[in-house]
């Protein structure tokens, strides 16, 4: 009963009524249309044809998921924040609507003006993507068009590439990739040339030093990162998040927990999460669009859709980097049996997401070149100590034991 | 290449622009512009009256309005030769320090966003709050006051005034204690404002930087104590300085001085209200005319304030000069930004204080 | 030293008319034009006065009169029995056509920006500055405004 098999099931029916009706119609329609009407139609008959449909469904499940958890996102960041600034957030939702009409019918009570509007906030986020949207899209003059507009959709494509990718629990995965970490791994890569780009096209001196100062900050923190997650790919055997939550599992220590991965790997626990937060830039590595001497960094010239689907891509990479942390060293989706793996992990991502939510909003920002200098004097050694415990403890202890225990020796 | 953080710029606080010299990221030479905000004070104050004009210095350094009346009110009563009454310094003392303390919080608040900690501005902001409606309670008003007068102050203070300044005081030191911990004794908060903006003593004092600024390289100066005016001689309270080194100051010291001076505006305010007498609050006799010249000088947040009014027999000012501490703190900017990064340039520029109101006149 | 004693040494310079003490530590002194810079140089070499406080720019009609402030912050003159820093200052006279003076921007780099100022809005200038040139009001700007005799119609068109 994985996601899978749900989605084949929904294929088949879509298949079976809808789809294939449709192309058996065209078929007899447009003379110029109506081969590959037909065979389209042969093709979706066809085992390989229903898997096709079947991932298609289950990618965009998965994107809308993945979406639905960015809105959440965002509206506890900014709840958080402001509570830890002594003020209440974005209070704009439906509860506003019947206030709204309240006050235009005239029967609002009398301390309605102490209270303004209170709700929970959640339709911020809404009349915020309708008030970018609304905005002009402005190009720059002098700037280069093609490249202007390829940058932002370079960057926020491959960070929605990234919500479909790994698996909320191991029966509700919308790829099946065996080498699944190193695709995300991969495509949170991708995001300097997104980067570059968009610094680059805009035409201004502000915009360029920023997407450069982004892109070595991103570049310079891949290699701890990477090398923080080798223990763990050394301890599990595999790329596969589905193998690597697993093996958390086995393991036990104190009563019978699971030992995850986070305590016998302590010291790549810190490299990684402090990389993460670097790769994904936010606070306090996030001195590449800062408002203070950069005016937004590498974003500056940017208006209206183009502005916010970066900043929606920033927080998507914000969530897949939690969620990577959680397979990698928090176990997963394991825990105890009541509540669903899939609600565990997004416990634990939104956990970590507020650990980071707290961190950004108490601590200043750090200027890039002691972002470089920490990324390649103190993280990359410490990584690399990482990876020689985890080989210590993978190849060498079990012979070393063998060997001590032998009757010969003792 | 020549950037220029032009007038529309979040970080520079005020209208100026600030054009640097890069290579690479370090910082080869910097060249300040002024003359935004010039709104012709000095010309303004040659028509008007000796007593109109305390308008118009309220509005010269807007976040700390009282100290510039108060620069005005001294050199005019220097003229004029009235001698305020005792409880007229008293009260205008209590309120300098309140100006102080407010300005302070100010700086604070635009200093901390410079250095990306957004929530270090609205915690010292929601200080702010504390002390402005403390300050509208004798004047009225929130930011612009009118309320020192030559010859004295406008009206008394409220009743329970004392009151709640001292629940106010006694809230505020707390908050001092909470605000140590969070940014002093944060390591990113280290790391990026010292070694960073270093000059040293000797040099400011040529360059004309005084003030906090000052006092951050260790040098034990400071007008309320060396060439005092109101009532500060008959209080017990302690210039304050630090230095990152011998001889030198940087950001972090020029940051602490201020929290310092803090402090101790609170305890001058506590031991005013003890010792403060009763009586009038105003000079009986204001003269409306005066000839000669006369300069005062006070202790502005900022720096050294000094006006210098000459009078010829009429009831307005001949040639009315006004000396902001910030004009030359300004121009010398080449020599604490040479040789550090375009990134520090928030955090340097924000650690010397910075109104352009007083500085364009 | 006492500020007594600067008094007496200061006032046997040469290009001083007039000494004054005002409030107990401020010296006053009246200047000729010629020769100023000298009596700068011992100022600052000989008496310790590293802070220039302020120089304005007074327009007597009709003569221009430039009033200089300076501090000694680190003690070096003082005052018997008080903690006060003992204060100079210094007036010189210009004449009204060509008002010229030397400049003292290298001596003290606190007054370059005060006698770029005063150049601006007076129109006084200072020989041998770095870089005279106008500070508040933007370049291309006719006219001195603070002048007593400045008439705003006649430069508007130019505006």
């Amino acid at each position: 009963m994985s996601l899978f098999s749900v989605c084949r099931l929904m294929a088949e029916w879509t298949a079976q009524y809808m789809l294939i009706p449709i192309f058996n119609f065209q078929e007899g329609l447009f003379p110029p249309f109506s081969n590959p009407a037909g065979s389209v139609a042969d093709w979706l008959g066809t085992d390989g044809g229903l898997d096709t449909l079947a991932w298609a469904y289950a990618v965009n499940i998965a994107f809308a998921v993945g979406m639905t958890n960015l809105i959440l996102v965002i509206h506890l960041e900014r709840k958080i924040a402001a509570r830890i600034q002594d003020r209440r957030g974005p209070m704009l939702s439906f509860r506003s609507f019947r206030e709204l009409g309240e006050d235009l019918a005239g029967t609002a009570p009398s301390w309605r003006f102490k209270q303004n509007y209170t709700g929970i906030g959640i339709l911020q986020n809404m009349a915020d993507g309708i008030k970018a949207i609304t905005k002009e899209l402005i190009v720059p003059a002098k700037a280069d068009k093609f490249l202007f507009t390829m940058g932002p959709i370079i960057f926020i494509s491959s960070s929605v590439f990234l919500l479909v990718l790994f698996p909320l629990s191991d029966r509700f995965a919308a790829s099946s990739a065996p080498a699944g970490l190193m695709v995300i791994m991969a495509a949170f890569s991708i995001a300097p040339i997104g980067v570059l780009t968009s610094g680059w096209a805009s035409n201004n001196k502000y915009s360029m030093i920023g997407g450069m100062r982004s892109a070595a900050q991103l570049m310079s923190y891949e290699i701890p990162l990477l090398l923080s997650m080798a223990g763990v790919f050394l301890l599990a055997g595999s790329f596969d998040p589905v193998v690597i939550v697993e093996q958390q599992q086995e393991s036990t220590w104190l009563f019978g927990l699971p030992m995850w991965n986070f305590i016998p790997q302590f010291i790549g626990f810190i490299v990684f999460m402090i990389c993460i937060l670097a790769e994904v830039e936010r606070v306090p590595f996030d001195l590449p669009e800062a408002e203070a001497e950069l005016v937004e960094g590498w974003t500056t010239e940017y208006s209206g859709i183009r502005y916010m689907l970066f900043l929606a891509a920033e927080y998507i990479r914000g969530f897949a980097g939690a969620a990577v942390a959680t397979i990698l060293f928090l176990g997963g989706w394991a825990g105890p049996w009541p509540v669903p793996p899939e609600i565990w992990f997004l416990l634990k991502v939104y956990l970590i997401l507020i650990f980071w939510i707290f961190i950004r909003w108490s601590v200043p920002r750090i200027r890039t070149d002691q972002i470089l200098e920490l990324g390649w004097k103190k993280l990359l050694p410490l990584s690399l100590i990482n990876i020689l415990i985890v080989i210590f403890m993978v190849e060498i202890y079990p012979y070393f034991i063998e060997i001590v225990t032998l009757p010969e020796v003792f | 290449m020549w950037i220029s953080m032009g007038p529309q710029h979040p970080m520079t606080h005020g209208l100026w622009t600030l054009k640097v010299k890069v290579d690479g990221e370090t910082i080869v030479d910097a060249d300040p512009e002024l003359g935004y905000l010039h709104r012709s004070v000095e010309k303004m104050g040659e028509r008007r009256k000796y007593f109109m004009n305390t308008t118009l210095t309220d509005r010269l350094c807007y976040a700390s309005s009282t100290t510039w009346t108060h620069c005005y009110a001294l050199s005019v009563e220097e003229l004029m030769d009235v001698e305020v009454p005792q409880r007229a310094q008293y009260i205008r003392t209590i309120m300098l320090e309140l100006q102080r303390l407010a300005s302070h919080l100010m700086w604070a608040g635009a200093y901390m966003p410079d250095l990306g900690h957004i929530t270090g501005a609205l915690y010292f902001w929601r200080d702010r709050e504390l002390f402005l409606n403390l300050l509208e309670l004798p004047s009225g008003s929130r930011l612009l006051y009118n309320y020192i007068r030559i010859g004295g102050v406008k009206r008394d203070l409220p009743d329970g005034f004392e009151e709640k300044t001292e629940r106010i005081l006694k809230l505020f030191e707390q908050r001092l204690d909470e605000y140590a911990d969070l940014f002093e004794n944060s390591k990113i908060f280290r790391m990026r404002t010292e070694d960073v903006g270093k000059f040293t003593a000797s040099q400011a004092q040529n360059l004309g930087i005084t003030g906090p600024n000052l006092r951050g390289c260790g040098t034990k100066f400071d007008l309320r104590e060396h060439d005092t005016y109101e009532i500060y001689e008959e209080i017990d309270w302690e210039i304050q300085t630090r230095e990152a080194g011998p001889g030198y100051g940087d950001c972090f010291s020029r940051y602490m001085v201020r929290i310092d001076e803090m402090r101790e505006s609170i305890s001058i305010i506590r031991d005013c209200f003890k010792k403060m007498p009763s009586g009038p609050t105003m000079a009986s006799n204001v003269p409306v005319r005066a000839t000669g010249e006369a300069f005062r000088r006070t202790e502005d947040p900022r720096g050294e304030a000094l006006m210098y009014v000459v009078g010829d027999g009429s009831d307005r000012p001949y040639r009315w000069k006004i000396k902001s501490p910030m004009f030359t703190t300004i121009s010398a900017c080449p020599y604490y930004l040479k040789g550090y990064k375009v990134a520090d340039i928030p955090a340097i520029m924000g650690s010397i204080d910075i109104c352009i109101g007083e500085t364009d006149k | 030293m006492e500020i007594k004693s600067f008094m007496q040494k200061l006032s046997s310079h040469k290009g001083i008319t007039e000494v004054g003490l005002i409030r107990k530590s401020v010296v006053k002194f009246n200047l000729e034009k010629e020769g100023s810079k000298d009596f700068f140089i011992r100022l600052k070499d000989d008496f310790g006065f590293e802070h220039c406080s302020l120089i304005s720019a007074i327009d007597n009609q009709p003569q221009f009169e430039l009033v200089y402030h300076f501090s000694a912050i680190n003690g070096s003159v003082f005052v018997k029995d008080s903690s006060a820093a003992v204060m100079a200052e210094i007036h010189i006279f210009l004449e009204r056509d060509t008002p010229t003076v030397d400049s003292i921007s290298d001596l003290w780099f606190g007054a370059n920006w005060h006698e770029r100022e005063a150049f601006d809005l007076m129109g006084i200038y200072f020989i041998g500055h770095p870089d005279l040139r106008r500070v508040l009001l933007p370049e291309g700007f006719a006219g001195h405004p603070l002048r007593k005799d400045y008439v705003y119609e006649i430069h508007e068109e130019e505006w």
